[in-house]
């Protein structure tokens, strides 16, 4: 009993931190409609910039909380006039979802480069001695951390109920266009809601640093789990992030006590899925889906992408085919092969989620997720009970589908962010399964012994005979879906995508676009999740984890959304890159980060559809240009 | 040729929050008429439409379209049985040229399922230069040819609004709905709208217009229906209607300014 005890105090310091997050969620979410994905990061930031003031600059302990939290806020600022308020008018819904992935990624990538990669501990603020209350011993630190939570509670309480700014706040939240015409600087509320917001996760990640260790990624546990204290609550409401963040602490520690530690989330995701799908209002909210349309509406300056075609497009794959078919050759034996075998596999994935984002506008954060269906499926399925790989493949494609069929039946009727909310949920949930079922899946640590992929007899064992086979497989599906893209199906899903109502008046069955284009995109990334785990021979959780889903955007708006050859430049660069120029991976995230941000907000045409405008306007400014004809579509 | 009812409103009622906006509207429109809908701001015009393409559910009463009752069937559906309709301000889909906006009208008219058309088979390409032919033809048509491949969202509003009643002619309905098709348009690009009006009905098309512009109205309608308050107050042609004191007092009284 004691040990319950002990277990769910624990769970209540954590929940305390999480609840935290989860209001500096529901501040930015008020404001602005969308969630702050980087929110996780100040928790980092504040707690390895309280280490650094304490420890190395040997400030005393007031003073390196108020410095950090100080440091936090005006990051914050500065995110959010140099970042965040360009891209107001510029990105629609899903766009600022994705801006937000590529500033946490930033985040990380900066702490990396200045905190490096190993985990800290902050010395409590009162000493290591628990105290015990009733036989039950509680660390001092938890106090702090019960009391600060307290503290910064009834102060935001005090504020957005009891005057005037909080009012406007509040108006801010309800109605933007109607606030500012009343008056309101919504600008500056926005300031404002960042600056705090990111104050309140630094102060957590202060109090919280004693009895935890922090390193410079932890910044995505917290993210993910404010978010879903945040979703669990019903996304906006301050006391129900405060409800769900300290339930959600609660069960994680009372899970990781009496079942496993590896299955710390699992519980809390199921659950958190059944409240986005039949309850996308939150445990406690009463609105339901509140003002998707509203929001969603926003003119996005939406210029049609610049499209390759003729003569050009021939070109282009001609160029393309020799250069796939003769690169090996070149390359010979540097070892780069095998980074453009992976290149090729990951290339499949992104495929399908370009169809999803850059043609439909829909949102999948947790695409990793059905790689990593596939994948295990296939994986499991060849090693253990030896079915054959294509078989085990088709069949990973099969539960992908059936998988992505329940997500996106229950979404369609929801706009915008729900569904790329119930796929990042379905993307934790995924990791957290992977980790958890060691008997299964090999856990953290891995599956292994994984056999080569192999078709009628013929093993693809060696990586020239890997990279043909995923690159003949990758040129096929880009035919086929540029196909499916430039015909009636690709332009329902552009029209869908631009206005369902327009869209459904001309006939298109928007709902049957919407639940096809995700089945497709899940069944590619299920296939080239079962291809990275046949070419490994080996799958651990974190090759497929929700890191590797926010890679996979990243390399999507890095090459061009909405393109399909577009993303291959992304996928290309991040691949090949890092293997190229080993010595500096240390700066890889950071510079992840800083690319889908500036590409966001300058090049929203990605890398590739730069490049063509750039062509485009060559040819006209030159009398009787190269026979790159851009405009129009086949 | 027996003339069959294209549309039939039977009682359609609606309010929003107590306020009437349209109250007990029934009316019939024949297969190959051109009917012009007026009445003064706010006399449920709009409404209407949205109640006969199932955008709001009427509290009250039943439409049908060439004898199918419309009750249960979505937007999407109802397009599917003929009946197309354009909104109020122009809705292209920015992110897409003007051409591609006229080629997703033709969606109801494909056949090819997209299996075939991830294969790019020879139906499909057929298919394909068929409703480029014809977007091609109609864009000639409205004066939009030589801006295929802009943006569409860089059109002037009155081009967008041409824009949008082609695309849904791509549709080939049997019914049109063009709800203020006129609005934001010069002299000009109205009287080039009349003709193609005209054309489409001479085609065999039905045509129920929402339409403030009463030179146009009085110029190409066979019928009109005068709505004020959510109440039709006259119906007939357009001189019948137009020497209907109920009309000159609730419409034409009251919006004197109206050309």
């Amino acid at each position: 009993m004691r040990e319950a005890v002990e277990i769910a105090v624990g769970g209540f310091f954590a929940g305390s931190v999480f609840a935290l997050v989860a209001v500096g969620f529901t501040l930015v979410y008020s404001v602005m409609g969308v969630p702050n994905l980087a929110q996780g990061a100040f928790v980092v930031l504040g707690a390895l910039a309280m280490y650094s003031l304490e420890t190395r600059f040997h400030w005393p302990l007031a003073y390196a909380i108020v410095g950090s939290t100080a440091m936090a806020a005006a990051v914050g600022a500065a995110m959010e006039r140099l970042v965040i308020r360009p891209a107001l008018h510029r990105l629609p819904i899903s766009g600022m979802l994705i801006l937000m992935v590529g500033l946490l990624t930033f985040f990380e990538g900066a702490s990396l480069i200045i905190w490096g990669s190993q985990p800290y501990s902050i010395p409590t603020f009162s000493g290591e001695r628990p105290v015990a209350v009733a036989g039950v011993r509680i660390p001092t630190q938890g106090f702090w951390i019960i009391g600060v939570t307290a503290a910064i509670v009834v102060l935001l309480w005090y504020i957005l109920t009891r005057t005037i700014f909080g009012k406007a706040l509040r108006a801010c939240a309800e109605n933007p266009l109607a606030a500012s015409l009343m008056g309101v600087q919504v600008p500056r509320m926005t300031l404002f809601s960042f600056a705090v917001g990111a104050a309140i996760g630094a102060i957590g990640g202060e109090v919280l640093g004693p009895i935890t260790s922090i390193e410079f990624d932890t910044g995505r546990f917290f993210t993910n789990s404010g978010f879903i204290a945040f979703a669990l609550g019903g996304m906006g409401s301050f006391f129900g992030a405060i409800v769900g963040g300290l339930g959600l602490g609660l069960v994680q520690q009372l899970t990781a006590g009496y079942i496993s530690s590896l299955f710390s989330n699992t519980l809390t995701l199921v659950l958190l899925l059944a409240v986005l799908i039949w309850r996308p209002g939150g445990i406690l909210g009463s609105s339901g889906a509140r003002r998707e349309d509203a929001r969603e509406f926003i003119a996005h300056s939406a210029a049609p992408a610049v499209r390759v075609r003729g003569p050009a497009a021939w070109a282009l794959a001609l160029l393309g085919t020799i250069t796939v078919g003769v690169l090996p050759l070149l390359l010979g034996r540097t070892g780069l092969t095998g980074s453009l075998v992976i290149t090729g596999i990951l290339f499949i994935g992104v495929l399908g989620l370009d169809l999803l984002m850059g043609y439909a506008g829909l949102v999948s954060l947790g695409h990793a997720g059905f790689m990593a269906v596939g994948g295990y499926t296939a994986a499991i399925l060849a090693t253990r009970y030896g079915l054959g790989p294509l078989a085990a493949t088709g069949v990973g494609i099969a539960l992908s589908l059936t998988v992505a069929l329940v997500l996106s039946l229950v979404t369609a009727r929801l706009r915008g962010l729900y569904l790329a909310l119930a796929t990042l949920a379905f993307g934790l949930l995924v990791d957290s399964v992977a980790v958890g079922l060691s008997s299964v899946t090999g856990g953290p640590s891995g599956l292994v012994g994984i056999p080569s992929f192999s078709v009628g007899g013929y093993t693809f064992a060696s990586p020239i005979s890997n990279y043909y086979f995923v690159w003949g497989l990758a040129g096929a599906l880009l035919i086929v879906l540029a196909n499916l893209a430039r015909s009636g199906y690709g332009r329902a899903l552009r029209a869908t995508r631009a206005d369902q109502t327009a869209a459904r008046a001309l006939g298109i069955q928007v709902p049957h676009y919407k639940v096809s284009v995700f089945l497709l995109s899940a069944a590619l990334a299920s296939l080239a999740g079962s291809l990275y785990a046949f070419y490994f021979h080996f799958l651990s959780p974190e090759m497929v984890s929700t890191s590797r889903s926010l890679e996979m955007i990243t390399m999507l708006v890095l090459g061009g959304e909405g393109t399909l050859v577009g993303p291959l430049v992304g996928v290309a660069l991040l691949t090949l890159l890092p293997a190229a120029f080993q010595p500096l991976s240390i700066y890889k995230t950071l510079v992840e980060g800083v690319f889908l941000v500036l590409i966001l907000l300058y090049l929203p045409g990605g890398i590739f559809g730069g490049l063509l405008t750039a062509l485009q306007r060559l040819g006209r400014a030159l009398p009787r240009g190269p026979a790159v004809e851009t405009a129009g579509r086949i | 040729m027996v003339n069959a009812i294209a549309l039939e409103a039977r009682g359609l009622s609606k309010s929003f929050g107590g306020v009437l906006a349209i109250a007990d509207v029934s009316f019939s429109i024949t297969e190959g008429s051109l009917t012009a809908t007026i009445g003064p701001n706010g006399a449920g015009k709009t409404t209407l439409f949205n109640l006969l393409t199932n955008l709001y559910r009427p509290d009250a009463g039943s439409a049908s379209c060439f004898g199918v009752d419309l009750a249960g069937f979505t937007p999407d559906a109802i397009a599917a049985l003929g009946l197309v309709r354009t909104f109020q301000t122009a809705r292209v889909f920015p992110g897409m040229t003007v051409l591609e906006n006229v080629l997703v009208g033709a969606h109801l008219r494909l056949r090819a399922r997209p299996w075939q058309q991830a294969l790019w088979l020879r139906n499909v390409r057929r298919e394909e230069r068929a409703i480029r032919k014809k977007a091609e033809a109609l864009l000639e048509i409205v004066g939009l040819a030589d801006r295929r491949d802009d943006p569409a969202v860089s059109l002037p509003l009155g081009a967008q609004k041409l824009l949008d009643v082609i695309r849904a002619l791509m549709a080939t309905p049997r019914l049109l709905l063009l709800d203020e098709p006129a609005a934001g348009l010069n002299d000009f690009e109205t009287a080039e709208l009349a003709r193609l009006l005209l054309a489409v009905r001479d085609a065999g098309v039905t045509l129920m217009v929402v339409e403030h512009n009463m030179s146009l109205v009085m110029g190409i309608a066979d019928e009109v229906i005068v709505l004020d308050l959510g109440k039709v107050i006259a119906t007939g042609s357009p001189a019948i209607v137009q020497a209907n004191p109920r009309v000159i007092d609730a419409y034409l009284g009251r919006e004197a300014e109206v050309v």
